[in-house]
């Protein structure tokens, strides 16, 4: 074997190790439809954090500046980094005046360490509130 | 000699718990794991997208916590209720901390809970209440008890769609 061959087989054993890391931040282009959620009431399960009844709670957490994500009809979560041009992912004004909303969004995905994050690219449809869990759960939290 | 080891391991782990350095609270969360380490400060943008703005984005967004090991953690709340871990981390862009909080894990994410953090090698630790701080600079009160229904932003949203978000609807009040 040449000399020179033996380093470029190290080089290239290197690149394929490392390849599988950087292909975890590899970007889908996904469709999802779900309803905007509150990400630290409904990871914990602390209260009812769906719907009507978690609308207060979520404009709160939203204005706190907690994560808001869209959970899908299968329970996968996304996070919501960007919207379209907006990056202010933290109490952004327009994100906290649609929680609880269903909501359709095309967006960037990239999954890393069991987290999906989601950047949007275009809101295609806005249904607003339409599940009405506030009338069996009352109002969220302490039912006032 | 495994009983012996297995003693041991058991020892160690109650010593470490009972331990001032492992001073995060629980919740009663399903899934939560009191979690105490060193890790640097990113902008989730910047380390996922290269869009790096200065100064982490000075607040405007949401930061995360990259482990010795790689593995990326997204900070979603802390110590004061309602709020997240943004401000608490942000003097801390790009730089190593010492964070002391709850790692849950959920079948749908694992996220953390900033309880409080220091500089590495500093000894006081500084509780995550940065949000309540800020608020109450902002709105020029000295307490931020109860921030979340004296919020000017909160009450307009609020008082624009409903408690339930929907105009159209009136709940009825809470039977006592």
């Amino acid at each position: 074997m040449p000399r020179f061959v033996r380093p470029f087989l190290v080089v290239l054993v290197l690149v394929c190790t490392l390849l599988p890391e950087a292909r975890a931040d590899a970007v889908k282009r996904i469709r999802v439809e779900g309803e905007l959620i509150d990400t630290w009431c409904y990871v914990t399960e602390i209260m009812y954090a769906r719907g009507s009844a978690h609308f207060q709670c979520a404009v709160w957490c939203a204005v706190g500046g907690i994560p808001v994500s869209v959970r899908a009809d299968d329970g996968t979560l996304y996070v919501v980094l960007r919207v379209e041009d907006d990056s202010q992912n933290v109490s952004n004004p327009a994100m906290i005046r649609i929680q609880s909303h269903r909501v359709t969004v095309d967006g960037d995905m990239i999954e890393r360490d069991g987290v999906k994050y989601l950047l949007v690219t275009q809101v295609a449809d806005d249904k607003g509130i339409v599940d009405l869990t506030h009338e069996k759960f009352g109002i969220q939290p302490w039912g006032m | 000699m495994g009983r012996f080891r297995s003693l041991a391991v058991a020892v160690v782990l109650c010593l470490s718990a009972a331990s001032p350095s492992f001073a995060a609270q629980k919740w009663g969360i399903d899934g939560e794991m009191v979690a105490q380490f060193e890790a640097k400060v990113v902008d989730l943008l910047c380390e996922l997208r290269g869009d790096c703005p200065k100064a982490c984005g000075g607040g405007k967004r949401q930061l995360g916590l990259v482990r010795d090991d790689g593995t990326l953690l997204l900070a979603v709340k802390s110590n004061t209720l309602f709020a997240g871990a943004t401000l608490d981390l942000l003097p801390y862009c790009g730089q190593r901390v010492e964070v002391d909080g709850l790692i849950i894990s959920h079948p749908a994410m694992v996220i953390y809970m900033l309880q409080r953090l220091r500089k590495p090698g500093a000894t006081e630790w500084i509780r995550a209440t940065a949000f309540a701080e800020d608020w109450k600079q902002r709105n020029k009160t000295e307490d931020a008890k109860r921030w979340f229904r004296r919020d000017g932003m909160a009450n307009d949203v609020i008082g624009t769609f409903g408690k339930v978000g929907r105009p159209d609807i009136v709940p009825p009040p809470p039977v006592q």
